[in-house]
């Protein structure tokens, strides 16, 4: 520690340079921290634990396939099944087809069991009775409610793309929950609208009685229905969900990539400047050993010293990050992203990585260049002049 | 740092310097130069010792070995009771942080340090706490003359004050033997005047033994033994009452040119 305002003092020496450094390494670092947790959400539960399980039934070759109403009876009789909900996705368009408006909206035949089988989310205004009750009544996320300020009571339209129907439906209640930007309404609306889609449905969502159970029943559910001419696909919500992610491409992958190049190129921008300070101080080193200094020490000053200016930037770079945020987080909340948002949070070990990927810069980017200044012959080092 | 009273001859008699057939060379390609040729030479405690020579003499070389920062190819230096020419290298810099005080003709000061942190360095590898390296570290920058510039970087400094602060660091840890490399080379006469009379005090009333290295006779007359080397040869060694070496200094340095 004796040595440490040395360290210090040492740092800001070429204050242009230092600085130029510490914001090389602030800025990719709120672009790693951003990476991060973008990844880290892709791999997050936000329905902490809640769902594995459900289990999502749907058509083998892909969920914009319907499969038939008539399975619902088989599926709730396997054993180990405790709740099933007939779900289906409407699309459509609220107000227009622009991006900012898009929110995902789904119909269902089972209102009452999907708030069990979602128990995660609670309802925070209205009440669950009202929105059951009502064939025309909405359930809001949160979210929604804000964005667009809607209030209880309130009539919104739908215009169906994939349903052609407009459906005009009323705010009985709103949700909180992992995910707050949907909204639920009742299936039968649309099956009185347009008769003929009765008996179909989009997916089924499972909620199993044990890990077993959600273990076993895959192979179960689509076993019954392996010949029909509806054959279905089970999996888990996480399967589901990375199905989604996968969908996107390598994502993981590609953010994994750049988050290396960035790392890289911190490492050779750190890496030049203890080069730059190493040259600078060969007679001043040289100095240091004469007075005594062991090469251990010399090796640990300027490591120390990488270390430090390297730190300087990460923990820069993570306040940042951790100011900037709730504005990242609320921005992408009311993007078509706000789904993926919604289980977006701060995570600790994100903020934890940056400061390891700081370390990590600051060893290797001083390592040669302070073994080179340790390792210099003293006469060699006090010939040098400048 | 001892303090004794002062008095014109320093020397106790007891040799604190033997070195033995010395013979230092380089290798430059293929080409064996050889700089300090079995050259013994013995200095006593509290001896102020000039080295004089020409350009590549190997004073320097001489100076280095005897501080223990470059190592002969042969023959022995005996500091004390160490011998450091065998010493290995963390052994060596041990050593010299207890018993060796560097002072250098461009003082070699850290910048971005101010006097007292500068003297303090040395003093940062002793197991002294906060406050007694303090001490000892005010008590260098004292006398030297700069207690009251201890806050001052070197920037803001004159040529002749940071040289006082390097002599400062020199002496923080109180080490027996100074060595100093054309300490006055980069200074006016008036500068270089001080820092000779400093030196001349820290011989006589600290009991320093002091080995320079000088290309000028006024700084070599300082001292009381003028060695005079050539081609890495031990020409002419010449014991001298204090003050008044300036003639034999002056016919040296002009051999030397």
């Amino acid at each position: 520690m004796k040595f440490f305002p040395f360290v210090f003092k040492n740092l800001f020496r070429k204050k242009t340079r230092s600085l130029l450094t510490v914001g090389s390494i602030v800025l990719p670092l709120l672009v790693i921290c951003i990476m991060g947790t973008l990844l880290r959400t892709l791999e997050s539960d936000p329905t902490g634990g809640k769902g594995m399980f459900r289990l999502i039934v749907r058509h083998k070759v892909s969920l914009t396939n319907w499969v038939l109403e008539s399975y619902m009876p088989k599926i709730a009789q396997l054993p180990g099944v405790t709740d099933v909900v007939r779900m289906n996705w409407f699309g459509g368009a609220y107000v227009d087809q622009k991006p900012e408006n898009m929110f995902a909206r789904f119909s269902t035949s089972d209102p009452e069991t999907l708030l069990k089988v979602f128990d995660e989310a609670s309802i925070v205004q209205g009440s669950a009775e009202d929105w059951i009750a009502d064939r025309t009544g909405l359930l809001a996320g949160e979210l929604l409610m804000k964005k667009y300020g809607w209030k209880l009571g309130q009539k919104i339209t739908l215009k169906g793309d994939i349903y052609p129907v407009n459906l005009e439906l009323t705010i009985r209640a709103s949700y909180k929950g992992p995910d707050e930007t949907g909204v639920y309404f009742h299936h039968q609306y649309i099956e009185e609208a347009l008769p003929r889609v009765k008996g179909f449905v989009g997916w089924y969502w499972v909620k199993a009685g044990s890990l077993a159970a959600v273990e076993r029943l895959p192979k179960e559910v689509d076993a019954m229905f392996d010949n029909s001419s509806v054959p279905t696909h089970t999996e888990t919500e996480k399967e589901m969900q990375n199905g989604f992610v996968s969908m996107l491409g390598n994502v993981k992958l590609m953010i994994t990539g750049i988050s290396v190049v960035i790392v890289f190129v911190i490492l050779l921008i750190a890496g030049n400047t203890m080069a730059m300070t190493a040259r600078e101080r060969v007679t001043e080193i040289a100095v240091l050993r004469t007075l005594g200094y062991p090469k251990g020490t010399i090796l640990a000053l300027m490591l120390g010293e990488s270390v430090l200016l390297a730190l300087v930037g990460g923990t820069l770079g993570a306040l940042l990050f951790v100011g900037l945020f709730p504005g990242f987080r609320q921005g992408l909340l009311y993007s078509p992203m706000g789904g993926f948002a919604a289980g977006m949070r701060l995570f600790p070990e994100i903020v934890g990585l940056a400061f390891g990927i700081s370390v990590l810069v600051g060893i290797l980017a001083g390592l040669v260049p302070a073994i080179r200044s340790a390792q210099r012959s003293i006469t060699d080092g006090l010939r040098q002049v400048g | 740092m001892s303090s004794v009273s002062s008095g014109t001859t320093a020397t106790t008699g007891t040799t604190l310097i033997r070195i033995d057939a010395l013979v230092k060379q380089y290798t430059r390609d293929t080409q064996v130069l050889t700089v300090l040729d079995n050259l013994s030479l013995t200095v006593d405690e509290g001896d102020f010792v000039a080295l004089m020579g020409p350009s590549g003499s190997g004073k320097t070389t001489l100076l280095n070995l005897i501080a223990g920062i470059d190592r002969p190819t042969s023959g022995t230096i005996l500091v004390g009771d160490q011998q450091v020419s065998s010493m290995s290298e963390a052994a060596l810099a041990k050593w010299r942080s207890a018993n060796v005080g560097f002072i250098f003709q461009l003082y070699n000061l850290v910048p971005v340090l101010t006097a007292f942190e500068n003297v303090e360095l040395p003093l940062l590898l002793t197991n002294l706490n906060r406050a007694r390296r303090r001490r000892q570290a005010e008590l260098a920058l004292s006398v030297v003359g700069l207690a009251d510039r201890m806050d001052h970087y070197p920037r803001q400094l004159s040529g002749g004050q940071e040289q006082r602060v390097a002599i400062a660091r020199a002496i923080a840890t109180d080490p027996k033997l100074l060595v100093a490399d054309e300490p006055t080379g980069d200074l006016d006469s008036r500068n270089g005047e001080e820092i000779l009379i400093l030196m001349e005090r820290l011989n006589s009333e600290f009991k320093k033994t002091i080995v320079m290295v000088t290309h000028d006779p006024k700084a070599a007359s300082r001292a009381h033994r003028l060695v005079h080397l050539d081609k890495g040869v031990l020409k002419e060694d010449v014991h001298a009452e204090r003050g008044k070496a300036v003639g034999m200094a002056a016919a040296i340095s002009a051999s030397s040119t």
